[in-house]
């Protein structure tokens, strides 16, 4: 599993960057993405919802990102 | 630098006769109308039309308004004014942050969440019908322009006390069949400024809960010729106020659709229908909010943020957050009574060409 390491980075980066890395992958794959920026759960869920993309919270912290769909 | 092409921000600048009336209250309404000195009393006769004018607008009697220099503080008034330390405070998770900081504050108070589309379930109020206390009732949403669904949520509230926060809502949505305390911000006519009005309901249970002497219910010490802007803003506001609820809410649905039409990945907080005809919040995926604001602002174009890049605490809007909403790359625009298609066209036009320029990846 591909891992996006975005700790640190602040509002809208950790979004830009994964939907930068979906492209890298398949339909059916999943990145893990780490992001502790505040908005990022809620802004992920926006993303899914909009990109047609799925997003498992694990923790605060941690995301798993699966591509849903072909580019 | 770049002309101003159009003010898109919450705020605008005073019409040229809210203007002329403040400039008059200046000369002529500087005493303290408490006073017995001749002076005084000429300033006391102003604020009294004043005061007769405000309420008079506003739907309410005289008695039952009072002029808060600080407006924020509208929201504690109006609240705590109702609330007793143990009773119940029942508030949304989309109200502002003030009322929030008032619930956080209180040992007893419960948040009712949104949909998707901004507005409160009115079941969800049910459970809290048999409890004493106060329902801080938002009727409309600063940010998102949402209405609430406010007689259904009146009818489900039991026994609560209803204080209104008209902030945003203004004279856009009339007041509710019951309600004890309301508090409304000149900003929503285009009034000046630092002039909030705080409504106590006649035979409501309100008591001034600041520390203070005698029977004074606020203050008092507002600006009287703020006041007076206020009150001539108000009374210009409504002569116009139908005719522009349907101009604006057309520009307003124009602009929805051109932007929603030429720029992909958008979301648009809150069904027009159900909102205030003058706010639109747009959010764009993959864009810095910040700089489609300075970008905007470049040409010519000033508007409002509720990104979380751009706020100071770097927290996501609540209200944005509470519905789901993309948090990022956030604008807010509000039509003002200058608005015109044209500007709409060309704001919509400069958005389309920032964001394209600004999308990531």
């Amino acid at each position: 599993m591909k891992e996006l390491n975005c700790l640190g980075m602040k509002c809208p980066l950790p979004i830009i960057a994964i939907g930068k890395e979906i492209r890298s992958i398949n339909p059916g794959e999943t990145i893990r993405l780490l992001s502790d920026d505040p908005a990022s759960e809620l802004d992920l869920r926006a993303w899914a919802r909009m990109t047609g993309n799925q997003v498992d919270v694990k923790s605060p912290n941690e995301f798993l990102v699966t591509k849903s769909k072909v580019d | 630098m770049a002309h101003l092409t159009g003010n898109f921000l919450s705020e605008s600048p005073l019409s040229p006769k809210a203007r002329e009336a403040l400039g008059d209250a200046i000369e002529q309404g500087w005493a303290d109308p408490r006073k017995l000195a001749h002076s005084a009393a000429r300033a006391r006769l102003l604020h009294e039309s004043a005061m007769a004018s405000l309420a008079e607008n506003l739907r309410l009697r005289p008695d039952e308004i009072e002029i808060l220099g600080e407006p924020s503080l509208g929201h504690f008034y109006s609240i705590a004014g109702l609330l007793g330390p143990k009773e119940a405070l029942v508030y949304s998770k989309v109200d502002r942050k003030e009322v929030i900081a008032i619930a956080r504050d209180h040992q007893s108070s419960f948040a009712l969440g949104v949909d998707s589309s901004g507005r409160i379930a009115a079941a969800d109020l049910k459970v809290y019908k048999e409890r004493i206390g106060v329902f801080a009732l938002q009727i409309a949403n600063g940010e998102t322009g949402v209405i609430q669904d406010i007689e259904a949520l009146i009818a489900n509230s039991g026994g609560l006390r209803i204080a209104a926060d008209f902030s945003s809502a203004g004279t856009w949505v009339p007041l509710p069949s019951r309600w004890d305390s309301a508090f409304f911000d000149a900003r929503a006519w285009q009034g000046p400024q630092g002039v909030g009005v705080l409504a106590m309901h006649t035979g409501a249970r309100w008591k001034n809960p600041l520390p203070h002497l005698g029977n004074t219910r606020t203050p008092q010490s507002a600006s009287l010729p703020l006041t007076i802007a206020a009150a001539v803003a108000l009374e210009e506001w409504l002569e116009s106020q139908k005719a522009e609820n349907t101009r604006l809410r057309t520009l307003s649905t124009d602009l929805r659709e051109q932007v929603s039409a030429s720029i992909e990945d958008c979301d648009i907080a809150g069904d027009l229908a159900q909102s205030l005809p003058h706010i639109t919040s747009f959010s764009f995926l993959y864009v810095e909010g910040e700089e489609l604001l300075r970008r905007l602002d470049a040409a010519g174009f000033a508007v409002d943020s509720g990104s979380a890049c751009t706020a100071e605490d770097l927290q996501p809007s609540h209200v944005l957050a509470e519905m789901g909403v993309l948090t990022h790359g956030n604008i807010r625009i509000t039509l003002h009574r200058d608005a015109t298609a044209a500007h709409v066209t060309k704001l919509a036009e400069a958005i389309k060409v920032a964001v394209k320029d600004l999308r990531l990846p």
